[in-house]
C-alpha cells in the first residue's frame, strides 16, 4: 500500500513537473515560428546550403564601361575587374579601363560647326579689317578644331574594396532561376585625363593663335574617390554577368575654355587657361562585365 | 476517489500550457515531431544513416548513460524529470537533431511573398533627369496601377515639372565662351497610360540575417508631355507657351517589398517625344522688322529622349490578400 502511494506521488510529481516545464517553454512559444526556433531549427543559419560563389575565389571580369551625362564626349572604357574574395561578403581588388572609344556629343559637333562657319566668314573678310567680334571674343577659348581641345578620360585604375551584404535569387518568367548578389565598392581612383594645356600670355604662353598648337591637350593624372554598387547574376558555377554603376567625382576642364580666374570670386574669365578653369563634375558610368571565378568549383555552406 | 486529486493536478498542469503552442498547423506539427515520443524514422535526415554505428559507437541521436540530454534547451527542468523518472527522460539529443537535414516538402513554386493580382498599386515618387546635362527636370509624380493578373497591370502616371526645371550654369558658360546658344527646353507636366509587366521576382538575404523580397518590371505606354523652349537665342523678344506633345514611354523598374503592401521602387523611364526647339536664327535678315512674329520663333523639331529616374514607394491596396492555396 505504501509502495503504491509512493509510486502515485512520484507520478504526480512527474506530471506536475512536466506540465510546468511545458508551461515554461510555452511562455516563449506563442507563435509557430518561435516553436521552430526552439526546435530542430534552433541555431540554424538563415540560409542553409548556400552556394559560396565568392569565398576563396579570384574573380576576373572583363568589362566595358559607358560614361553618362557627358557634355562634349562620351567614352567607352574597355578593361577588367580583378578581385580576390576573402569571404563571401568581402573582396579586395582593382578595376581599370582604357578609354578605347570616344564619341563626340551633339554639342561638340554644333560648336565646331559654328566655329568653322565663323572662320570661313573670317577668311572672306577684306584684308586689314581685323577679326570679327565673335572671333575676337572666342579667340582664347576655341582653336581651329574644337574637338581636339576638349577634355577626355583616357584611362582609370582603381584599387577598391567590395562588400557583398545582399545575396539572393531571381526568377525570370517563373522559368529561369539565377543566383544573384548586390554589392557595394569604394576606393581611390587614378584617372588619366587629357585637358587643354595651361596657357598664360603674361608668362609667354599665348592662349590665342591661328595654330591649333595653342589649344593642344596635355595629360595629367587626377586622383579621386570612386564608389558604386552592382548586381551579379550567376550563370553557372564559375561564370556570371555583372552590371554596376560607378561614380568618380573630380574637377576637370571639359571644354578647354577659360571660364574662371578673374573678377569677384574668380567667377569670370581671366584670359588664361589653368587649374582655376576646372569645374567639379560628378562623373558617372555604367559597367557591363562577364565574370569568371577561379577555382571553378564553389564551396557550399552547411 | 484517491486518484481524483492526481488527475485534477495533472489537468491543472496541462491547462497551464499556453494556447500558442497549438498555433502550428497540424500537418507541420506532425512533420516536425513524431507523436507520442516515437523515434524519428531512420530514413529521415542524416541521423538515420548513422543509426547502425561503427566499432561500438553509439548510434546518432542516442545519449550515453549518465548524461542528461537536452540540458541546453530544457535546463534543469528536464534534468529533474530524468532524475525523478528515468523512463520519462527524453531520448533525443537536440544538438544532433538540429544538425539533421530537414525533410520538408518543397513546392515547385513556393508562395509569392506579395500577390499583386486584383490589387491597386499607388506609387508616389520623385523623378530626376538622367540624360539632360543642360536642363534638369526633377519633379514629383504619381502612378496608379491595377493588376489584372499577378504579372500584368494597366495604369496611369502623372509627372509635374514646372517649378522645378533647373537650367545648368554650364549653358551660360558655353554661351559666354563659345558664343553658341544651345536650344533649351523646360517641361510643365507629363501624363501617360501604361502597361506594366512583371517578369522577374526574387529575394535577397541581407547580411545573412534577414530576407527581403523584390521584383523587377517593365513598363510602357503612351501619353502627352507639355514642354516649351527656354528662350536663349532672342530672349528679349521671344516668350513661349507650354504645348502638349504626344509622348511614348518605356522603362524598367525595381521594387523592394518591406511588407506585403508597402515597397520601395526605383524606375528608369524614357519619355520619347518630338520636341519643338527654339529657332537659332533670329531672322534679322529674313524679317528684320518682325522679331515678334511667332512663326519665326520655332526651329526644327527634334526627337527627344527624356530619360528619368523615379524613386518612390509603392502602396498596394487592399493591404491584405488571401492565397488561393494554403501553400
Amino acid at each position: 500500500m505504501r509502495k503504491t502511494t509512493k509510486k502515485t506521488m512520484r507520478r504526480l510529481l512527474v506530471g506536475l513537473t512536466a506540465g510546468l516545464a511545458l508551461a515554461a517553454v510555452g511562455e516563449q512559444t506563442a507563435s509557430a515560428q518561435e516553436i521552430l526556433l526552439t526546435g530542430p531549427l534552433a541555431g540554424a543559419p538563415a540560409v542553409r546550403k548556400l552556394r559560396l560563389y565568392r569565398e576563396g575565389r579570384i574573380e576576373v571580369a572583363p568589362a566595358i564601361s559607358f560614361t553618362l551625362l557627358d557634355e562634349y564626349q562620351r567614352t567607352m572604357l574597355f578593361g577588367a575587374r580583378i578581385n580576390y574574395n576573402f569571404t563571401d561578403w568581402l573582396a579586395l581588388g582593382v578595376w581599370g579601363g582604357f578609354g578605347g572609344l570616344k564619341l563626340n556629343t551633339g554639342l561638340t559637333d554644333r560648336v565646331q560647326e559654328v566655329n568653322q562657319s565663323r572662320r570661313d566668314i573670317e577668311a572672306q573678310r577684306p584684308a586689314g579689317s581685323g577679326p570679327s567680334v565673335s572671333r575676337r571674343l572666342t579667340a582664347t577659348n576655341m582653336g581651329p578644331k574644337f574637338e581636339e581641345q576638349i577634355g577626355t578620360i583616357d584611362w582609370i585604375a582603381a584599387p577598391q574594396i567590395t562588400a557583398v551584404p545582399f545575396r539572393g535569387k531571381l526568377a525570370l518568367f517563373q522559368n529561369i532561376y539565377l543566383d544573384t548578389d548586390l554589392y557595394f565598392f569604394a576606393g581611390p581612383a587614378f584617372i588619366g585625363v587629357s585637358e587643354r594645356k595651361e596657357c598664360d600670355p603674361d608668362a609667354g604662353k599665348p592662349c590665342q593663335s591661328d595654330d591649333q598648337a595653342a589649344y593642344a591637350r596635355e595629360g595629367r593624372v587626377a586622383i579621386a574617390p570612386t564608389f558604386g554598387l552592382g548586381f551579379t547574376f550567376y550563370v553557372n558555377k564559375w561564370n556570371a554577368i555583372g552590371f554596376e554603376w560607378r561614380g568618380v567625382p573630380f574637377a576637370r576642364n571639359t571644354g578647354g575654355f577659360d571660364n574662371h580666374g578673374g573678377g569677384p570670386d574668380s567667377k569670370f574669365p581671366d584670359q588664361k587657361v589653368n587649374a582655376d578653369d576646372r569645374d567639379f563634375k560628378f562623373n558617372q558610368m555604367l559597367t557591363l562585365s562577364y565574370n569568371f571565378y577561379f577555382p571553378q568549383q564553389y564551396r557550399v555552406s552547411e | 476517489m484517491k486518484k481524483r486529486p492526481i488527475g485534477l493536478l495533472v489537468a491543472a498542469a496541462l491547462c497551464m500550457c499556453p494556447a500558442g503552442a497549438f498555433a502550428q498547423k497540424k500537418g507541420d506539427a506532425e512533420a516536425a515531431a513524431p507523436a507520442d515520443g516515437e523515434e524519428a524514422p531512420a530514413d529521415e535526415g542524416e541521423g538515420g544513416e548513422g543509426a547502425e554505428g561503427e566499432g561500438g559507437e553509439l548510434p546518432e541521436g542516442e545519449i550515453p548513460e549518465g548524461e542528461v540530454p537536452g540540458g541546453d534547451i530544457g535546463g534543469e527542468g528536464l534534468g529533474d524529470i530524468c532524475e525523478i523518472d528515468p523512463a520519462a527522460c527524453p531520448k533525443l539529443d537536440f544538438d544532433k537533431e538540429a544538425a539533421k537535414d530537414l525533410n520538408e516538402q518543397i513546392y515547385a513554386v513556393q508562395q509569392l511573398y506579395a500577390l499583386r493580382v486584383r490589387r491597386v498599386e499607388l506609387q508616389p515618387y520623385w523623378a530626376t533627369s538622367l540624360n539632360d546635362q543642360f536642363v534638369n527636370h526633377p519633379g514629383p509624380g504619381l502612378a496608379l496601377n491595377y493588376y489584372i493578373t499577378n504579372v500584368l497591370a494597366v495604369g496611369a502616371n502623372f509627372n509635374y515639372y514646372r517649378p522645378f526645371n533647373a537650367d545648368s550654369s554650364f549653358n551660360a558658360q558655353v554661351r559666354r565662351a563659345a558664343r553658341v546658344g544651345v536650344p533649351l527646353t523646360e517641361y510643365d507636366w507629363g501624363a501617360a497610360l501604361n502597361f506594366t509587366y512583371v517578369p522577374a521576382y526574387g529575394k535577397f538575404a541581407g547580411f545573412g540575417d534577414f530576407i527581403f523580397h523584390y521584383d523587377a518590371y517593365v513598363v510602357g505606354g503612351v501619353g502627352a508631355i507639355s514642354t516649351r523652349p527656354i528662350p536663349v537665342i532672342d530672349p528679349d523678344n521671344r516668350t513661349f507657351d507650354f504645348e502638349p506633345k504626344l509622348a511614348f514611354n518605356a522603362g524598367i523598374g525595381f521594387r523592394v517589398f518591406f511588407t506585403r503592401w508597402f515597397a520601395a521602387i526605383l524606375e528608369v523611364r524614357d519619355y520619347i517625344f518630338s520636341d519643338r526647339l527654339e529657332n537659332d536664327d533670329t531672322s534679322v535678315l529674313e524679317a528684320p522688322n518682325d522679331p515678334l512674329n511667332k512663326d519665326n520663333w520655332y526651329g526644327d523639331n527634334s526627337l527627344t529622349n527624356a530619360v528619368q529616374a523615379q524613386l518612390g514607394v509603392a502602396i498596394f491596396l487592399p493591404f491584405s490578400f488571401e492565397y488561393r492555396l494554403p501553400k
